[in-house]
């Protein structure tokens, strides 16, 4: 028993060597914060890192919103030199908090697929949207919902499991196509109607489309999830089946373009290594191979598109409000719907 | 007078570990938020104005109760033949009692969704879909709750004399009189203790029971986290933070008060645990195994079923489900968990041992044990932030984190065992010319021993679990298992579903493996003891 007190003592000092080990580093560091969706192979991170002779510090700060908190809450000394992952649903308030410093290289002055308003550099987009799960509506013989109005109708009560706006991207996306679509006062009516439908909330799109998805265990056949993630399904099924059981839809005022950026971080250090990485976010590899990491399509134009992606077709047409709407309403939109929605 | 110096010199290692990670971050967050115009006061009455808020306090509070009192039904007679009844599996079943702590919250809702969903076991079998109702996140509580109750209760009943035991009954009580006059007022202190656990981790729960009841039965603590991490609305949140704490607070105080005069020396003749006899005997066991299987165990088979039938471990194809495990991001996980929780339960295991020793005589002490349960975890995350911005890419801070939420489990469990332990032991030791160090080092450390052990099992399960995981910021390279799992379904499609599943029983494996480690040579103790 007597050495057990020196081998306990042994273990606690090495377990601190433990997780030490990991921080020791002697080349310069580049901090780079992002949201936890974050996803760029790991030999292209390697590649960045000799060429920029920088060592990555990749930090994840939970969901896009979180993120961008974090770095408002902490901007007096930045915890990141460059970040990534600030879409044009959380520019407005990104912009206002002045976090960002401006970037005038090659990858901001270039034409982006989609635009984002600087010093945010663009670097893929994707679209929110209705999907649905086909093996129920095939099932139910019912035909597919054509508008969001018919979605309040009594033949689809209870059938739209949705997103927080204020715990979730997606969620807060789709409410703002909705006001973008219907004008503030119509839209929340709209939301009214649906909760009195027996719309479902859940916290988070993991909760949303793991739990009440009608794929995968819940009751509800329709979920706002991305347009892209029926693609998703196809490549992530066991069977290799020819098309993806599930599909997205369309609908007026129920699809909303996220674009997500990269920018400097005011405050940060290592410059010259942040810029580099903007460029890097831009460069063709990255805008290939994110594609099937993250789901989302390339922002730099005339990048070849993956495969799979023809099975996530573009929707023609989207919504969201003007920006400076969204800069002057947009958290009383978010509390707004909680009284509509949840109280 | 010694004995008076040492638990002072033993208390400022928690205290100087609680003031630097716990309280000055939440300081500081409050104070960022705090309303400077004078309205302050104000601010601090406007969540019982409104209807909303005072719901959501009143429910919390509500909810808390009726889990704590279902948890004592339903784990009593579980601890009780745990506690005395020798049958196969039992060292199996007290360790699968702690799975939940492990198993990440949306892994562990597929389970019991598999059981109660629309699509589920039950209402294959005609009965109601309980999926977003009351019931269902009162189960979500007993799930991840009821091991704390049945662990604390199975230790106390360990604990009871054997001789009084006998006593009662030749003087001709009942089995169930001798239970009520001779076992329930030695273990209650016990059970008080854990309940008071229960208590405080379902006021301020944040898992399963919301993905499973939906958002309508929202806690206080997810209106917090909504606050803070989501909308920024730092003064509102800390007003919030401050009923939490004064509420909860208020009841780690009164446990305390009252834990020091239910607390009895026992004596060290155990009760030896004998096979079923009797009808009595087998009816409750099967009734006890029964609560087991319904409660903590049938979720986690239907998870481990779920990675059966995908086929996951069936099929030998390059798309198999399995072939997770061996890729280079799962042995990084693994390795990662491994290490962050072994370095947080080294680090909760001096810190709960220190707290405990110190806290024996002290009021004070004792309620400060459940601080780290009381301050809401949010406001901790961002306030080392705030506080300590060059901290964060530090895992030393990480792993400071994983013990803050992880070492009351240890300095509860050895609070508890300090209380009814025999004291002439000691007496005899120091009688004998030992020294005070030499004493605690053969005679008290020893006595402590199982209820070390448990306590250490559950700040592994802690530290293991996502409860910190989530909160804190993380680093791709420190991915843990639960981190993986999440990644997995963050996306859509079949197999990262299936992957999610095979890592969560991998997660399983490693805890019950941790956890034969940790209580290894506990198993055979009370023989000779």
């Amino acid at each position: 028993m007597k050495h057990g007190i020196f081998s306990f003592l042994a273990a606690a000092i090495a377990s601190l060597g433990l997780v030490n080990a990991a921080s020791a580093a002697d080349t310069a560091e580049l901090r780079v914060l992002t949201h936890s969706s974050f996803a760029v192979p790991k030999p292209l991170l390697a590649q960045f890192e000799k060429e920029a002779g920088v060592k990555l510090r990749i930090t994840k700060a939970g969901d896009a919103g979180e993120m961008l908190n974090k770095l408002i809450l902490t901007r007096a000394k930045p915890i990141a030199d460059v970040v990534y992952g600030i879409d044009n649903a959380l520019a407005p308030k990104a912009l206002a908090a002045e976090v960002l410093d401006a970037y005038n290289g090659p990858a901001a002055t270039r034409t982006a697929v989609a635009p984002l308003p600087a010093p945010l550099v663009p670097v893929d987009y994707g679209y929110v949207t209705v999907n649905y799960d086909k093996a129920w509506f095939a099932k139910s013989g019912m035909a597919l919902p054509k508008s969001l109005e018919e979605l309040t109708q009594p033949a689809y009560a209870r059938l739209l499991v949705v997103q927080n706006p204020a715990t979730s991207s997606p969620g807060h996306a789709f409410l703002l196509a909705t006001v973008g679509a219907l004008g503030e006062e119509k839209a929340f009516d709209w939301w009214a109607r649906m909760r009195s439908g027996g719309l479902k909330v859940a916290k988070g799109w993991s909760e949303a489309y793991y739990t009440e998805f009608s794929r995968n265990g819940g009751k509800y056949p329709l979920v706002v999830s991305y347009a892209a993630s029926p693609a998703a399904e196809l490549f992530y099924a066991k069977d290799k089946p020819t098309e993806p059981p599930t599909g997205s839809l369309a609908l007026a005022g129920g699809v909303f373009r996220q674009v997500e950026g990269v920018a400097l971080v005011k405050g940060g250090s290592q410059r010259a290594a942040a810029q580099k990485f903007v460029e890097f976010m831009r460069s063709v590899p990255v805008q290939q191979q994110m594609q099937t990491e993250m789901w989302m399509y390339p922002a730099e134009a005339g990048v070849a598109r993956a495969d799979v992606m023809k099975f996530a077709p573009e929707p023609a047409a989207f919504d969201a409000p003007a920006e400076k709407d969204l800069a002057a309403r947009g958290a009383d939109w978010v509390a707004r719907w909680t009284r509509v929605v949840l109280k | 007078m010694r004995q008076g110096a040492a638990p002072l010199a033993l208390a400022g290692l928690p205290l100087a570990f609680l003031l630097v990670v716990l309280v000055a971050p939440a300081v500081r967050l409050v104070a960022e938020g705090w309303p400077t115009d004078g309205h302050s006061l104000q601010a601090l009455w406007a969540p019982w104005q409104d209807d909303y808020l005072r719901w959501r306090m009143v429910w919390s509070f509500l909810q808390a109760l009726l889990t704590c009192a279902a948890a004592l039904v339903l784990g009593l007679p579980l601890a009780w033949v745990l506690a005395r009844l020798e049958f196969r599996g039992r060292s199996l079943v007290l360790r699968a009692l702690m799975l939940p702590f492990v198993v990440p919250t949306l892994v562990a809702a597929l389970g019991v969704l598999t059981l109660m969903g629309p699509h589920g076991v039950l209402v294959q079998l005609g009965g109601p879909d309980l999926q977003g109702t009351a019931w269902l996140l009162l189960y979500g509580n007993l799930f991840f709750n009821l091991c704390v109750v049945v662990r604390a209760g199975t230790d106390a009943l360990e604990q009871v004399s054997a001789s009084r035991l006998a006593a009662a009954r030749t003087l001709g009580a009942s089995p169930w009189r001798a239970f009520w006059r001779v076992e329930w007022p030695a273990i209650a202190p016990w059970l008080m203790s854990a309940l008071c656990l229960v208590f405080l981790y379902c006021f301020a729960g944040f898992g399963l029971a919301l993905v499973l009841g939906g958002q309508r039965y929202a806690t206080v603590e997810v209106e917090i986290y909504t606050l803070v991490a989501h909308e920024l609305q730092l003064g509102q949140a800390g007003v919030l933070a401050l009923w939490m704490l004064m509420l909860t607070a208020l009841v780690a105080w009164g446990y305390a008060a009252i834990e020091r005069q239910l607390a009895t020396p026992g004596r060290a003749d155990r009760q030896p645990r004998q096979r079923p006899q009797g009808a009595g005997h087998w009816l409750l066991l099967v009734v006890a195994l029964g609560v087991f299987m319904l409660i903590c165990a049938l979720p986690l088979v239907a998870i481990a079923w779920k990675a059966i039938i995908s086929g996951a471990f069936l099929s030998s194809g390059e798309h198999a489900a399995w072939r997770v495990l061996l890729e280079e991001d799962t042995r990084m996980a693994l390795w990662n968990t491994l290490r962050f929780s072994f370095s947080a339960v080294v680090l909760a295991t001096v810190l709960g041992l220190a707290h405990a020793l110190a806290a024996r005589r002290s009021l004070a002490l004792r309620t400060l044990v459940f601080l780290p349960f009381l301050v809401s975890p949010v406001m901790v995350a961002f306030g080392l932030l705030l506080l300590y911005p060059s901290w964060t890419g530090n895992a030393l801070l990480l792993v400071c984190a994983y013990a803050l939420l992880a070492y009351p489990f240890v300095a509860k469990s050895v609070a508890s065992a300090l209380d009814s332990m025999p004291l002439y032991y000691l007496q005899a030791a120091r009688s004998l010319g030992a020294s005070p160090w030499r004493a605690f080092w053969r005679v008290t450390l020893p006595l402590l021993a199982p209820a070390l052990r448990r306590g250490v099992a559950f700040a592994a399960a802690t530290a293991v679990g996502e409860f910190a995981v989530s909160l804190f910021l993380s680093r791709p390279e420190w991915a843990t298992l639960t981190t993986l799992i999440y990644q997995h379904l963050g996306r859509p499609g079949a197999a990262n579903l299936d992957a999610a599943m095979v890592l969560a029983c991998l997660l399983m494996a490693l805890t019950m493996g941790t956890f034969a480690l940790i209580e290894w040579r506990g198993s055979r103790e009370p023989d000779h003891a």
